[in-house]
């Protein structure tokens, strides 16, 4: 799948903060699109673009959180900076506590921003390679045959070939030969390797 | 003594005492007659003779009536039978005034005294007679002159009474009784003291009397003091009071005039009191009157003039030329210069404020009201009053300056509520400003790489936003500055949308949209619109908060301008909250109540009193689909109408 250059998606209703925002990001080589309220935004979501969301918390009609929660509910990953004003902590909090990766009170200082925004891109670039590596787990777990998947569930239980044998009612060495497939297939270079690839590949999401 | 001796002795005696007799009647001046037992006359004397006209041969032998006119002449045997049968005396031991008739059949007046000669049978009568007729005319004389000082008493118009020195009432008038209110048999007799004082005055007017009385003291020639009528009701006596005396020069009583004044002293009583009331309510009020003849003079000015200028009542009214230069505040002169002449030329009604300056320097402020008046005799003057303000215009000023500190403590108290929205509203023009400018500091950091149209807009939007904030910044110091009221004539719509930087902020930080509805041919209102937008700002953040705590799904406020029925401007925030409860309501506008936790309760009372200086109210309905709607009327401006 080939990827788009990541984006810095920018909701804000106040045209003058939008705009600055655009010039002020494209100034720094960052791609920018800019959306005057979230619902222009949602219309248009992609969950498979990369980027991360600059979200002023306070909008008419559905606001920043609402937002946040909206894209939660579609189990987006994307990374929210969210851009408060003077008295906005508490809801500051309720965004860190919804995800969020970072909020910055306006006004504020473009490095500042542009930090926050360059650790979100960061952030969204490893879930995506993480969500590509699961993606690449489970394809090759979905080559095993029925007796290897059970031969790894077993190894990655830590049992000895044994003891494996024992359990599948199998001699020892044609543990060995379905082991040494396993290990080939998964592309695993040692035991350790295979437990981390069978971990992520149980974990949520993606 | 034997009888027989007795008898001898008698009859010796009798001859003698018969001799005697006749010497005693014809010497006696008053006539003498004796009669027998049937009135027939046995001697006549010579004073008798000479009385009737008849010598003692032409009577002697005949009945007495024929000395008498009709109808005695007829009784008088009848008289005579009735008594030797009876006793009864009518006459005898007694003597009475009757008629004689002379011998010329002329009658004259006499006085009779009849005796019986003793043991004598039949009884023999002796009458003595006098003419009384110089006595009777003398006594009528004295009746008339006495009927006559009688009517001249009555005649006088004042009270006169006579006591003697016991203090008895011996005379009375016709209009003392009329006074006391007795009738004059019943008083002339009576105790004066006793019967016609006062109690509490019994014992000092009678001391006081006593020593007319006794002489220790001259009568005083004027006194007043009250007197008692029979009704029980008080009158007011002025007396005079001289002493009698008698033939031989002693006190024997006092005689007084007196004069009822008590509805004199009543009306002297009321007119003092009503002066009285004059100068104090002159003196409270710090009020004085003045009065002049035109062109300069004279004139009179109450005391009180004197008080609020602080002049020498000895001094006397000034003439106008020299009140201006003396009294006057150098700055006001012209000015009530100016008025005068207009008054006194024009017949321009003067009402006028301006300031005194006392001697002593104190400045006073005073408000004069004067007109021009005729008088009878045609000439104008001047009927003023001076009225001193000081104290109220001192009291004017604390209490405006407490309004307007409430106020202004009101204003940045709801702008306080407003502050996280207002600072928003600031913030946002800020933050665009830093943006622009610190994306051109990198895009002209890097030669070529900036965009022209980029710099530009950036550029223009610094100023842009620049401005936008000041101009928040200055609508919010003009709103929140400790201000002297300031009318003008204003747009309605104007002023609601000036209003909404302040309003919009915060309602958008609440999730509530403001809706806007101008009616589009309002007139103009004159106001103070700091004050106004003031009271606006605080029912819209009333809305909001009755919005919050119902947790409305509406969240709209109606922002309407409108002309009411009346052709006054109504401005209504109409809310979908909580509305107003019937408690609520009742305590709505008391300073101090307040449903809110940091409310100040000052809100809505402020708002209240800023309406009504602006000549408008505040009231409130239920919105039809729930909550609230508040809403004010401001008077359109006569003349203004579009």
């Amino acid at each position: 799948m080939k990827e788009k250059p990541a984006t810095v998606f920018v909701v804000d209703d106040d045209e003058a903060v939008r705009t600055s925002l655009r010039l002020l990001l494209k100034s720094v080589g960052l791609p920018v699109e800019t959306y005057a309220a979230a619902q222009e935004f949602l219309d248009q979501f992609d969950p498979d673009r990369a980027g991360c969301l600059v979200l002023d918390i306070r909008m008419p009609g559905i606001s920043g959180l609402e937002l946040q929660q909206h894209l939660n509910d579609r189990h987006s990953i994307m990374p929210i900076v969210f851009i408060t004003g003077h008295g906005d902590v508490p809801m500051a909090v309720e965004a860190m506590q919804a995800g969020a990766v970072d909020f910055i009170q306006k006004p504020f200082r473009d490095q500042d921003l542009i930090d926050r925004i360059n650790r979100a891109l960061e952030k969204d670039r490893e879930m995506r390679s993480q969500l590509r590596e699961r993606d690449e787990i489970r394809r090759r777990m979905s080559q095993l045959t029925p007796r290897e998947r059970e031969v790894l569930e077993l190894v990655t239980q830590g049992k000895a070939n044994k003891v494996i044998a024992g359990d599948l009612n199998v001699s020892q060495r044609t543990v060995e030969i379905h082991r040494a497939r396993v290990m080939e297939k998964m592309g695993a270079n040692s035991l350790a390797h295979l437990v981390r690839m069978v971990i992520e590949a149980h974990r949520e999401g993606g | 003594m034997s009888p027989r001796a007795r008898t001898e002795r008698s009859d010796a005696a009798a001859s003698v005492a018969e001799l005697e007799l006749r010497a005693v009647l014809d010497a006696a001046v008053d006539a003498v007659i004796v009669i027998d037992s049937h009135g027939i006359i046995e001697s006549f004397s010579k004073a008798a003779q000479k009385l009737f006209g008849y010598d003692s041969g032409d009577v002697v032998g005949r009945n007495v009536q024929m000395l008498m006119p009709e109808p005695f002449r007829s009784q008088h045997d009848g008289y005579l039978h009735s008594y030797l049968r009876t006793g009864e005396q009518r006459i005898i031991g007694k003597g009475r005034e009757v008629v004689a008739q002379r011998r010329d059949g002329s009658l004259f007046p006499v006085f009779l005294s009849v005796g019986r000669v003793a043991k004598i049978d039949p009884p023999r009568f002796v009458g003595l007679i006098s003419d009384i007729t110089d006595r009777k005319r003398v006594v009528e004389a004295l009746r008339r002159e006495r009927d006559r000082a009688q009517a001249y008493l009555d005649l006088a118009e004042v009270m006169l009474l006579a006591l003697d020195s016991n203090g008895t009432i011996s005379l009375v008038n016709r209009k003392g009784c009329e006074i006391l209110g007795w009738p004059e048999d019943e008083l002339v007799g009576r105790n004066w003291f006793a019967t016609c004082l006062p109690p509490e005055l019994r014992a000092e007017v009678q001391a006081m009397f006593q020593r007319f009385f006794s002489g220790t003291a001259s009568p005083t020639q004027y006194a007043e003091h009250e007197v008692l009528t029979r009704g029980g009701e008080r009158k007011l006596i002025a007396w005079r009071n001289v002493v009698l005396r008698d033939e031989r020069g002693l006190i024997s009583g006092t005689l007084s005039s007196g004069e009822d004044v008590t509805d004199q002293r009543r009306a002297i009583e009321a007119l003092q009191k009503s002066e009285q009331l004059l100068r104090d309510a002159q003196s409270i009020a710090n009020l004085g009157n003045y009065e002049m003849r035109l062109p300069d003079g004279p004139s009179s000015w109450s005391m009180q003039m004197h008080s609020i200028l602080g002049t020498d009542p000895a001094g006397g009214p000034l003439p106008i030329r020299e009140y201006l230069a003396r009294c006057v505040h150098a700055d006001d002169r012209d000015k009530l210069a100016a008025a005068w002449e207009r008054l006194t030329s024009d017949d321009a009604p003067l009402d006028i404020e301006y300031r005194i300056q006392r001697p002593d320097g104190s400045i006073r402020n005073v408000h004069s009201i004067a007109r021009l008046a005729q008088d009878p005799e045609g000439s104008a003057h001047v009927v003023g009053t001076l009225h001193d303000m000081t104290e109220r215009k001192h009291t004017q000023e604390e209490v405006r300056q407490t309004q307007q500190r409430l106020t202004q403590f009101a204003r940045l108290s709801t702008m306080g509520e407003m502050a996280a929205g207002l600072a928003h509203e600031i913030n946002q023009p800020l933050t665009a400003i830093a943006n622009y400018s610190q994306a051109l500091q990198r895009l002209l950091a890097t030669p070529g790489a900036a965009d022209p149209a980029d710099v530009e807009l950036a550029l223009s939007q610094i100023s842009a936003q620049a401005l936008r904030a000041g101009e928040v910044i200055r609508r919010l110091r003009s709103f929140v500055k400790n201000r002297e009221a300031r009318t003008e004539l204003i747009d309605p719509g104007r002023l609601i949308e000036e209003l909404l930087v302040f309003a919009e902020p915060d309602a958008r930080m609440n999730d509530i949209r403001i809706r806007v509805e101008c009616a589009g041919n309002l007139p103009p209102v004159t106001c103070d619109p700091v004050q106004i937008q003031q009271v606006l700002l605080n029912l819209i953040r009333n809305a909001i908060d009755a919005t919050n705590e119902a947790g409305s799904v509406n969240r709209e406020i109606g922002l309407r301008a409108s002309l009411d029925e009346s052709g006054a401007v109504e401005v209504s925030v109409e809310d979908h909250g909580i509305g107003i409860s019937p408690e609520v309501a009742e305590n709505l506008g008391n300073p101090f109540y307040t449903t809110k936790s940091a409310g100040t309760g000052l809100g809505i009372a402020i708002s209240r009193s800023i309406l009504r200086a602006h000549g408008g109210r505040l009231a409130h309905r239920p919105t039809p689909d729930g909550g609230a709607t508040v809403f004010f009327t401001l008077p359109a401006t006569p003349g203004s109408e579009k």
